[in-house]
């Protein structure tokens, strides 16, 4: 049996009628990164904060670490760093005494503290008032944060959101640092998949409250297989050829596209393309992004 | 415990937010009007309180005392909330390991000890004012006291009510309203019935210790049913 960090079933949180979470079932297992996507106001944030305690579902059930959220809160929180949505600091306070503010609950060793602004590369600005920090600096803080308790589970609420790409780069590998170095699960949610296939090895697809995806990386990397378009000077003619040869084709626009994308296929199909006096200009792999996967995924049902 | 490690988190984001200038600015302020006052009509009170100066010093303070005692709770309730609010911290703090009754404890402790700071610095005030008046070494220290304290028990339903209004509406123009206005209200002794009026009649009397009683008893009456709400509520 899976040993499951994070497991609910059923949960659903409901808001005047409407239900902002519906049905989730949530599988997320040790050391995995797990990236939970879906676009803005589709209940992600909604969810964090159920797992977090900070609301309470309306029905359907939490078990962290196989104990019930409801429960066993404390201890469970205890194991559980997080960062929600835009970070929250105190802007007064340097990044030093922030985590400090934080270290006198949870309890954890003073050294701690110079430990984390080192991971998330702070140590430098550990003195200044958080107020005059970048949004990226800040991000880092409250992974910082995060991280003081030790924790075995991270749960990050966009946490590149508003960065510029260096900073979602530095976030990034944080982030994809954290199992390999620390052993730490890690939930992470997004709205945006190109940034969650670079860190996260399973998936959570989430629309109208409702997971409509969970599974590998990879297997949905499965589901969006590419294509091959070839710009030829005639393309018609081109098409014929190859289907003559057993080589499936269909036209888009000029452009003439291969279903397969194997090699063998791909360069048989060129030559013989090449042999019968066809011009090749281009030949360009097309994967169907993830991304338009994704959106195919979480468009379905919006009419 | 809890409440400590939240109290001690809790004195350390008060640091810098001008919590500490307050609660030394406001007997000082009560303590300089009264300078004032005897300063520019020496002559004529100490006539009229001829033989009994230091209680004719106590009088005129005393007007003051629950209508700064209530504007003081109202700013300090909002200060310590806004701490939280003013980047949406809550639900930081409210994700790590610790009850959320320990939260709001902490907070309301905070804020019952700045208060409290104040009371011995009115007290301070009280007699280095009578002094340099030379009303003389013989002052009446139990009233001294009571008036600093007194009156700060009798407010703990403003105390507790207020710390609870702050720290759930996140717009403080409601609890700083409404604290304005019981602020003013302290003045008019308007029924011994109404908590308002019992931060005066807690040192007017008669009957002081039914005030104070009744302050501490509906203060920690609101101070849990405030902590419950608090600990079920969902954090957005």
């Amino acid at each position: 049996m899976k040993e499951w960090v994070i497991e609910t079933s059923a949960l659903s949180k409901r808001y005047k009628g409407r239900y902002a979470v519906s049905n989730l079932n949530l599988k997320i297992g040790k050391g995995e990164i797990y990236g939970f996507l879906g676009p803005n106001g589709a209940g992600k944030t909604t969810t964090i904060r159920m797992l977090l305690g900070l609301i309470k579902p309306s029905s359907g059930a939490i078990q962290l670490f196989g104990q019930p959220l409801h429960k066993h809160k404390l201890s469970i929180l205890r194991k559980v760093g997080s960062l929600v949505e835009y970070p929250s600091y105190y802007g007064h306070l340097s990044a030093t005494d922030n985590l400090e503010a934080i270290r006198r609950i949870i309890d954890a060793p003073k050294e701690r503290i110079g430990e984390v602004l080192r991971i998330v590369g702070l140590s430098k600005e550990a003195k200044r008032p958080v107020k005059g920090f970048s949004l990226g600096m800040k991000q880092r803080l409250g992974i910082a944060g995060a991280l003081l308790g030790n924790p075995e589970l991270l749960i990050l609420d966009e946490p590149t959101n508003g960065l510029d790409p260096a900073g979602i780069l530095e976030i990034r590998e944080l982030i994809k640092s954290m199992p390999r170095e620390f052993g730490i699960t890690v939930l992470i949610s997004s709205h945006l998949l190109s940034e969650v296939e670079l860190m996260a090895n399973k998936v959570g697809i989430i629309r109208q409250g409702e997971l409509v995806f969970q599974d590998t990386l990879e297997s949905l990397q499965q589901q969006a297989r590419g294509s091959i378009s070839l710009r030829v000077s005639e393309a018609e003619r081109a098409m014929v050829l190859l289907d003559g040869i057993g080589v499936d084709s269909s036209l888009a626009g000029e452009l003439l596209q291969l279903d397969s994308t194997d090699d063998a296929v791909v360069s048989k199909a060129v030559k013989e393309l090449v042999m019968a006096g066809h011009a090749v200009y281009r030949a360009e792999e097309r994967r169907k992004s993830l991304e338009e996967l994704f959106l195919r995924i979480v468009g379905e049902g919006q009419g | 415990m809890m409440l400590v490690k939240a109290f001690r988190a809790d004195l350390l984001k008060a640091k810098g937010k001008g919590l500490w200038l307050l609660v030394c600015l406001a007997p000082v302020g009560l303590i300089a009007m009264q300078a004032l006052n005897f300063g520019l009509r020496y002559d004529y009170l100490t006539s009229i309180f001829a033989g009994k100066l230091w209680i004719g010093l106590l009088d005129n303070l005393s007007m003051f005392v629950p209508i700064a005692l209530v504007m003081g709770i109202t700013i300090v309730c909002s200060l310590l909330a806004n701490i939280e609010h003013h980047t949406s911290s809550w639900k930081q703090l409210l994700a790590l390991p610790i009850p959320r009754s320990a939260v709001f404890g902490a907070k309301f402790a905070v804020a019952a000890v700045m208060l409290g700071l104040s009371c011995v610095l009115l007290t301070l005030g009280t007699v280095l004012l009578g002094l340099a008046l030379r009303f003389g070494i013989e002052m009446p220290m139990a009233d001294i006291l009571a008036l600093s304290f007194f009156p700060y028990l009798a407010s703990w339903p403003f105390l507790a009510l207020f710390l609870w209004l702050c720290m759930t509406f996140r717009n403080q123009a409601v609890p700083m309203t409404l604290g304005v206005v019981a602020a003013i209200l302290t003045l008019f002794g308007i029924s011994e019935w109404v908590p308002v009026s019992w931060p005066m009649l807690a040192f007017t009397g008669p009957k002081r210790e039914w005030f104070i009683g009744a302050g501490l008893l509906v203060g920690a009456i609101i101070l849990l049913i405030g902590m419950l709400h608090f600990s079920r509520k969902d954090v957005h």
